[in-house]
């Protein structure tokens, strides 16, 4: 699963740690995150999309789904 | 005139959240520095009554009930560095605990494995007791245990 929480949270200027904080998570969880290694569990997923008033559909995307809006 | 000022407030107001941010931050970091320091002062306490345990077994103590105590002596302490261990998962977040699952599900088949291997190798050349009795074996599985620690945490880095 692809997502774009990494260019999220450099849009806000915060480390992974800031981020971690608020999301009550370590920053190891956010850097598995970020590179992809993990994804994160249904109520994580929304409380990030509350977080960046964005849903979690425009943070997170299948990997099919981002192959084919590229095609 | 007016500009400066809100600038000014603005500023001492992130300064002030960044602050909040920061202690928070800080006691999350602290918790888990004491759990982790918990655990393993109650580990070092059972591994010291496990080896006076042995210890005292190996004299020739001839009452079998008091025998039977020194023997049972450590199962407490280890149950309480196991619900330690336990209570500190349930406080960990979704990847960490994820890492405690995958690290039980190589450890415990690999344990089956290992035990069955010298159980069959005992019976096809009986091993030395000195060296591949129970009381030896079972150090090997905290071993295997910690190796599929490893390899779960190394996945996610």
């Amino acid at each position: 699963m692809k997502n774009r929480l990494k260019v999220l949270r450099a849009e806000r200027d915060w480390s992974q740690q800031d981020l971690a904080d608020q999301l009550s998570v370590s920053r190891q969880t956010i850097n598995a995150i970020e590179t992809e290694k993990y994804d994160p569990s249904l109520p994580l997923a929304l409380k990030m999309g509350r977080l960046f008033d964005q849903s979690v559909e425009e943070i997170f995307t299948l990997e099919e789904a981002a192959r084919r809006r590229a095609n | 005139m007016l500009i400066p000022i809100l600038h000014r407030k603005r500023k001492a107001a992130e300064a002030a959240a960044r602050a909040l941010k920061d202690d928070v931050g800080g006691a999350i970091e602290q918790t888990r520095r004491i759990y982790g320091t918990r655990l393993l002062i109650r580990g070092l306490l059972w591994a010291s009554v496990y080896l006076l345990s042995r210890g005292l077994l190996e004299l020739t103590i001839p009452s079998t009930p008091l025998r039977v105590v020194m023997a049972l002596l450590p199962t407490p302490f280890f149950i309480y560095y196991l619900w330690t261990w336990m209570k500190g998962v349930s406080e960990m977040d979704e990847l960490q605990r994820r890492i405690e699952l995958e690290a039980l599900g190589f450890a415990f088949p690999a344990a089956v494995v290992f035990l069955m291997t010298i159980g069959l190798l005992d019976l096809a050349v009986t091993l030395n007791p000195d060296d591949w009795s129970l009381h030896h074996v079972w150090l090997m599985l905290p071993l295997v245990s910690y190796v599929g620690l490893f390899r779960a945490k190394r996945r996610y880095e």
